[in-house]
């Protein structure tokens, strides 16, 4: 009887074992969450749009560092993780902030806020192409991306801040559209101050130090000329040279700085018969006010540079 | 009775090879119907479970198993290519999310996945270790990918050529593993998820490249004007993604036309659901939409009629098999008759005789349940795995 006890006992083992190997799952570990809906923008005038219209119902994060263009920054795998966390990014469009190409996010998450009037967009020419492989010609060019230079498109940025919000949070939009009302306000304020100023400058040459002010360029109607002068910088004897080849044919009485220039800079400038004023494009966040403040103080800086004739 | 159990036993051990003859036709008539039926009603559950768990997939109009085969078993055979334009205009159809999934490449026989981070959510994947993909060139692996490659955090995988014999094709792309996901227990797990740009890399779509402007790609030119740069072969190519050159890699013309094998949609309720059905009614569209657990129900019907031919074989065979042991039984007990007399003349009542032989039917018949037990306990536990395998295949 002992044999016969023998495999069945096997068998049942067997069967007991074969059993017990079933799914079994971990119980699932709780995510961190918001505490209330997470917003990061790519640069400061998108994520000031969201804290203007979004007040305090959102979370609004914009973590580049103060002392790096958006436009050209690099976010570290940390802050990329905050990125992937939110429940909104809000991208420029434009080809602003290349990285997030780069990376990966959510998809659903992302809102282009310039989607509206992509077909407006300014396109960079980069004349130099290249082939290889059977790819064809091809070119790096872009767009110009400064696109809140043009107080018409930051209301259109603003409006698609204003949408995205409404869509996660339903239950506030009345709240959204009342401050988005007010901010609209402001940017069509700003927009009318600037086409006065505008009209001031007509069509007199002017220099911008760099190429960002495109968009400011043509909803403005202005006759620039861009150089690539770093303000800050003292530019090199070959940029002066090309800035004396440029002011013989576009005899600009006035450069336009993204920040303040370099001392000897400017006084070479007025020696040259250019004088200096600084339009900040704040497209990182200012040390001191915010974004509605430094457009008034680049308006002041260009009302005082082309007064009200008396 | 242990006496009657016992003597059944002896006569049982000592003539084994009638035993394990008899023990195994049994088994196997035992278990053929209901392994089957355990087999096909796993293996339907399991693909119904995966498909129930996919509302919508929207793809190139062409074959709706293949779609879903692709998309939710990940397998080798992909269907007809669509676009990225479709999860754009779901997208903006604000009906439903939408997260592309291009899966055609793989890693030795590991499929990546290239999708977006709305799929971990949508699956509601948790990490063993690590975090999701970050940047370019990283990937997550699958619990049952991670211990067939071998690979942990840090280390890396290589997507594998289509055909080995294109030597002007794709090369490999060398990608980081920046997370393992805990067990799925679904085709997830066998998986590599890399983001979709990282699968378009590896198709070659993208690709960082030397400067060509820059002196040190000056051997890599073939052709130089004041407009244009033509590169030879020498060009260095990267085929791995680092900190380095990642601001290198770049795509070329708009995003909207790349390849995808599907799109997943997840309608944000039932309604918003029929209404973008509804958009994809049109038969001259060049996109479809199909629920998945429609694809798979009709693929389980299809498989259920085979079953039920084979269960109708089996009974068949399983009579003759029944009448045989039977015959064997029988004839059984005439080659015994002097043994049987024997033990009638040493003492042993007829019933206890009978008993004996009663017993030695009903331990081959207790034996054969349990061997037939355990084999359908065996195909519970793998069987769905081997049969998804060969469909899939």
């Amino acid at each position: 009887m002992i044999a016969l006890a023998r495999p069945l006992t096997i068998a049942a083992i067997l069967m007991l074992l074969v059993a017990c190997s079933s799914d079994e799952r971990a119980p699932a570990s709780d995510a961190e969450k918001w505490a209330m809906p997470g917003v990061y923008a790519v640069n400061y005038p998108l994520a000031y749009f969201a804290e203007r219209i979004g007040a305090d119902s959102v979370e609004v994060a914009f973590p580049a560092p103060a002392d790096v263009d958006p436009a050209m920054w690099v976010p570290a795998v940390d802050t990329i993780a905050g990125y992937q966390g939110a429940d909104l990014v809000l991208l420029n469009g434009a080809g602003y902030a290349a990285w997030v190409q780069r990376v990966t996010l959510s998809q659903s998450r992302l809102v282009d806020t310039s989607a509206e009037f992509a077909e407006r967009l300014i396109p960079v020419e980069n004349d130099l192409t290249h082939s290889h492989g059977p790819a064809g010609d091809h070119s790096h060019g872009g767009t110009a991306f400064t696109t809140w230079l043009d107080a018409g498109f930051a209301i259109e940025h603003a409006s698609a801040v204003l949408n995205a919000l409404s869509r996660l949070q339903p239950e506030n939009a009345t709240d959204y559209r009342d401050r988005f009302d007010g901010l609209e306000q402001q940017l069509l304020s700003l927009d009318q101050a600037l086409k006065d100023i505008a009209s001031r400058i007509g069509d007199q040459p002017l220099l911008f130090s760099h190429p960002v002010y495109q968009y400011l360029e043509r909803r403005y109607a202005l006759n620039g000329h861009s150089l690539h002068w770093e303000p800050g910088v003292m530019p090199d004897e070959r940029q002066w040279r090309e800035l004396s080849g440029i002011l013989a044919k576009h005899a600009a009485a006035w450069m336009i700085w993204e920040g303040r220039p370099h001392p000897e800079a400017r006084d070479r400038l007025e020696s040259l018969g250019v004088r200096s004023v600084v339009f900040r494009p704040a497209g990182n966040r200012p040390e001191t006010g915010d974004f509605m403040s430094v457009m008034h103080e680049n308006l002041q800086a260009l009302q005082q540079a082309f007064p009200t004739s008396p | 009775m242990r006496d009657v159990l016992y003597l059944a036993w002896r006569y049982l051990v000592y003539n084994r090879l009638k035993t394990v003859i008899l023990v195994t036709s049994i088994t196997l008539i035992i278990y053929l119907p209901v392994g089957l039926n355990v087999v096909v009603e796993q293996s339907g559950e399991h693909l119904t479970a995966r498909a129930e768990a996919t509302p919508l997939l929207v793809g190139a109009k062409g074959s709706p198993l293949e779609l879903a085969l692709n998309s939710l078993y990940f397998s080798l055979d992909f269907p007809e290519l669509t676009d990225y334009s479709e999860v754009t205009a779901i997208t903006d159809s604000e009906l439903a999310t939408a997260i592309p999934l291009y899966v055609r490449f793989r890693s030795r026989s590991q499929p990546i996945v290239g999708t977006s981070l709305d799929y971990f959510e949508f699956r509601d994947f948790e990490f063993a270790s690590g975090r999701p993909m970050a940047v370019l060139g990283e990937c997550v692996v699958g619990a049952v990918a991670a211990e067939t490659l071998g690979v942990g955090i840090g280390d890396a995988v290589t997507s594998s050529p289509e055909t080995v014999f294109n030597l002007a094709g794709v090369y490999p792309l060398r990608m980081k593993v920046a997370g393992v996901l805990a067990k799925t227990y679904t085709s997830d797990d066998e998986a590599i998820f890399v983001d979709v740009k990282t699968a378009w890399i590896i198709q070659g779509l993208g690709h960082g490249h030397q400067d060509l402007a820059s002196p040190d790609a000056a051997a890599s030119v073939l052709d130089r004007s004041d407009d244009n740069i033509v590169a030879n072969a020498a060009l260095v190519q990267y085929n791995e993604i680092t900190a380095d050159n990642a601001d290198t890699f770049h795509f070329h013309g708009d995003l909207s036309g790349y390849p995808l094998t599907a799109v997943v949609a997840v309608p944000d309720d039932e309604k918003s659901g029929v209404i973008l059905r509804g958009r994809y009614a049109d038969e001259d569209a060049n996109s479809q939409i199909v629920r998945p657990v429609t694809v798979i129900d009709e693929l389980l019907d299809t498989i259920l009629t085979i079953q039920q031919f084979i269960v109708a074989a089996v009974i068949i065979v399983g009579l003759a098999t029944v009448a045989t042991a039977a015959l064997v039984f029988m004839l059984s007990l005439r080659l015994r008759r002097r043994e049987i007399d024997t033990m009638l003349k040493i003492g042993g009542s007829r019933p206890r005789v009978a008993s004996m032989l009663l017993a030695e039917v009903a331990i081959v018949i207790v034996l054969s349940a349990m061997l037939a037990s355990v084999i359908t306990l065996l195909t519970w536990r793998f069987g769905p795995g081997i049969i998804e395998s060969f469909v899939l295949a």
